[in-house]
């Protein structure tokens, strides 16, 4: 059956192709948000003495502090998160909340600043990205092999973009970290194949396949269930760390998305690459 | 699990030099502690923006009046550290933004009385027009500074036949020295002079440059060579960053409890799933106990960096053990020297991903330290912490952990 599966690989090889397709699309059209550092405002967490409800309370702060953009991103009773879309001074936030809840945190970044985080955000991508194409290149010296781990970094990052798109993760300094994370884990299965199929002899191409798609597959499985848990973990523990939680749902996306472009894209470039 | 077999295990090595780190990073975490984050423990963080790029000199200026101003006004565990060239990062433990904002966005009011500290001020912050660099001359030490004429004017009045009396200084209404210097003779003669200097004598050269450093920095505040600008601020109570420690400890818990339930179904075998905790618990310790030595601070980014670090291990420990496994399989006979073979194969694929990683990481790592820890500067705590992280494992934990799969899996 495993023979059937990869002597198929034009058809391996498309199935990721469109996903990154699907996702590039989505990103076109329906974008990613950005966070607050990024796009610069105010977050503010806070304990709220009494339930209100999160239209109530952006009614309030609207009137209070004469803004239009205020939103209430979580709203668990007693915690609350709200965004702001400007710069708010502490001072007058508190004096608009006062006698309704306490400010537990509060984080208020200038346009500024944030252009700045931007801007260096995506030079700190492209040159993560140049780095590890060229780590890999040493590691392999062969293009195509080089090419194929690349080629998978890359769509894993793309997928995961479209995964924030798809499910309204804003893209922050914390995403921005998973998404450098992703590439760790990616090198990890991609490496490990390329490496089991082009550098071993032992045995058939079909059983070091076998061999390395077990050991691939638990690597990302145990990866996913630990990112579940943490995942788990911060949405009911500790909602206010959106940090922890962007991570981890970014990684999931990710992860799930390292399988399919190893083990059907790479596999069929491999395994055409070798039959030649 | 044969007698021999552990001796031979802790005989090796590798065992030792990872018994070693763990033992030092107990024994410094234990004494000097973990520096944690500001969004661990609590506390305010303020960004200022600087008019322009300016000069390390100049922002070394602008760091010390700053502090000076902040300390003066009784803000407690305050640190001031500039980031690149524009930027200047506030942190502390117990005052709010507020404070900070409105000390730093109004110029000091600095004063300068003569005789008693009631007296009508003789010279005012905004006489000062510039301040010189002080000078040291073994245990004596003096700052020149410029005032402007009628500053000069007002001063030569006020300073008249007062040769020899205290001059006390103010910087918002609080006195600077407790031992204030005295006003010379050659400024009591009612002649106006623009060229002025606050001189006196301590008990060391290091006191001298102290005490020189002191009046030069509060003179200096009432004009700071630039203009600032509050550009960011961020607050966290100790009670949510006591919460998000906790929430991470159980969520690292969970997730390692997860990790092992997989790899017993996996492979059937309890033995291989305690040697992964201890590594992966090893790794979290000696990653901490570096933190701790070169007192790193610790947040939520470098938790993130030390969840990748000790992911990527627990790839690695996958490889190492169904490397070896393989190898059981496919020849009886000679396993021993095939172990070896397949282990330095393990730890080729081990050593490509782990540089590629520190490769990504690099970069960030450098905005970090070259623009300090704003914006995306948190990043920077994220990508050391990951390649410290994957460092300790592939040159401490995971051989110690391929030389456990290969004595006792035999």
């Amino acid at each position: 059956m495993l023979k059937k599966f990869i002597d198929s690989y034009k058809l391996l090889i498309v199935i990721p192709m469109i996903i990154t397709l699907l996702s590039v699309c989505l990103i076109a059209f329906n974008g990613v948000e950005e966070g607050i550092e990024l796009k610069g405002g105010t977050i503010a967490i806070l304990k709220m003495n009494g339930t209100m409800s999160s239209s109530d309370l952006e009614a309030h702060l609207k009137t209070a502090l004469k803004i239009d953009d205020v939103d209430v991103v979580s709203n668990t009773g007693e915690d609350v998160t709200v965004e702001m879309g400007s710069e708010i001074n502490h001072d007058a936030f508190n004096s608009a909340i006062k006698g309704k809840g306490t400010v537990v945190s509060f984080n208020a970044i200038g346009p500024l600043l944030s252009e700045e985080a931007m801007s260096q955000i995506y030079w700190a991508m492209l040159f993560a990205f140049i780095f590890m194409a060229i780590a890999v290149f040493i590691t392999f010296r062969e293009p195509v092999p080089s090419f194929t781990v690349i080629l998978a970094a890359l769509t894993d990052i793309i997928i995961a973009i479209g995964g924030m798109s798809l499910f309204n993760i804003p893209l922050s300094i914390a995403s921005v970290g998973a998404l450098l994370m992703l590439i760790g884990y990616s090198v990890d299965t991609n490496i490990l194949l390329t490496t089991r199929i082009l550098k071993r002899k032992e045995g058939t191409i079909i059983e070091r396949v076998r061999e390395a798609m077990k050991t691939g597959l638990t690597m990302s499985i145990t990866a996913i269930a630990a990112m579940t848990m943490l995942l788990i973990a911060t949405i009911f523990l500790i909602p206010e760390a959106s940090t922890l939680t962007n991570i981890a749902a970014v990684l999931i996306i990710g992860l799930t998305a390292d399988i399919s472009s190893t083990w059907l894209m790479n596999l069929g470039i491999l395994r055409w690459y070798t039959e030649r | 699990m044969k007698k021999r077999n552990m001796s031979e295990f802790f005989k090796d090595k590798q065992v030792i030099l990872m018994a070693i780190f763990i033992i030092i990073s107990i024994i410094s975490i234990s004494t000097a502690g973990i520096e944690q984050g500001l969004d661990l423990k609590g506390g305010s963080l303020v960004q200022l923006q600087l008019e322009k790029p300016v000069d390390d000199a100049t922002m070394d200026v602008i760091t010390a009046v700053l502090d000076k101003r902040l300390n003066i006004y009784g803000v407690k565990d305050v640190k001031v550290r500039s980031a690149g060239d524009q930027l200047v990062i506030v942190e502390m433990a117990g005052a709010t933004p507020e404070e900070v904002e409105s000390l730093i966005g109004n110029p000091g009011n600095f004063e300068a009385r003569i005789g008693n500290k009631t007296a009508e001020p003789a010279l005012t912050g905004v006489d000062i027009t510039n301040v010189e660099m002080y000078e040291i001359t073994d245990t004596e030490w003096n700052v020149p500074f410029h005032i402007s004429i009628e500053g000069a004017a007002h001063f030569a009045e006020m300073a008249r036949g007062k040769g020899g009396e205290k001059v006390y200084m103010f910087l918002d209404d609080e006195l600077i020295s407790d031992d204030p210097p005295s006003l010379s003779a050659e400024l009591a003669n009612g002649v106006p002079t623009t060229q002025v200097m606050v001189t006196g004598g301590a008990n060391s050269p290091e006191e001298a440059e102290e005490e020189a450093k002191q009046i030069y920095t509060v003179l200096k505040t009432g004009s700071l060579p630039v203009k600032v600008q509050v550009v960011g601020s961020s607050t966290v109570s100790p009670e949510l960053g006591q919460q998000f420690l906790e929430g991470a400890a159980i969520a690292g818990l969970l997730a390692i409890l997860a990790v092992s339930a997989i790899i017993y179904f996996r492979y059937r075998k309890p033995i291989l799933v305690i040697p992964i905790v201890v590594t992966c618990v090893s790794e979290i310790l000696i990653v901490m106990g570096i933190a701790s030595i070169i007192q790193w601070n610790i947040d939520l980014a470098a938790i993130a960096g030390l969840i990748a670090a000790v992911g990527t291990g627990v790839d690695d420990q996958i490889i190492i053990v169904d490397e070896i496994l393989t190898s059981e399989k496919t020849t009886e006979n000679r396993r021993r020297t095939k172990t070896k073979i397949n282990v330095k194969k393990a730890l080729f694929i081990i050593f490509a991903s782990a540089s590629t990683l520190i490769a990504a990481m690099l970069p960030l790592a450098y905005v970090g330290f070259a623009r300090g820890s704003s914006g995306i500067g948190t990043l920077a705590g994220f990508a050391f912490t990951t390649i410290i992280g994957v460092l300790v494992g592939i040159l401490i934990t995971r051989p110690v952990y391929a030389k456990f799969v290969e004595i006792f899996l035999k």
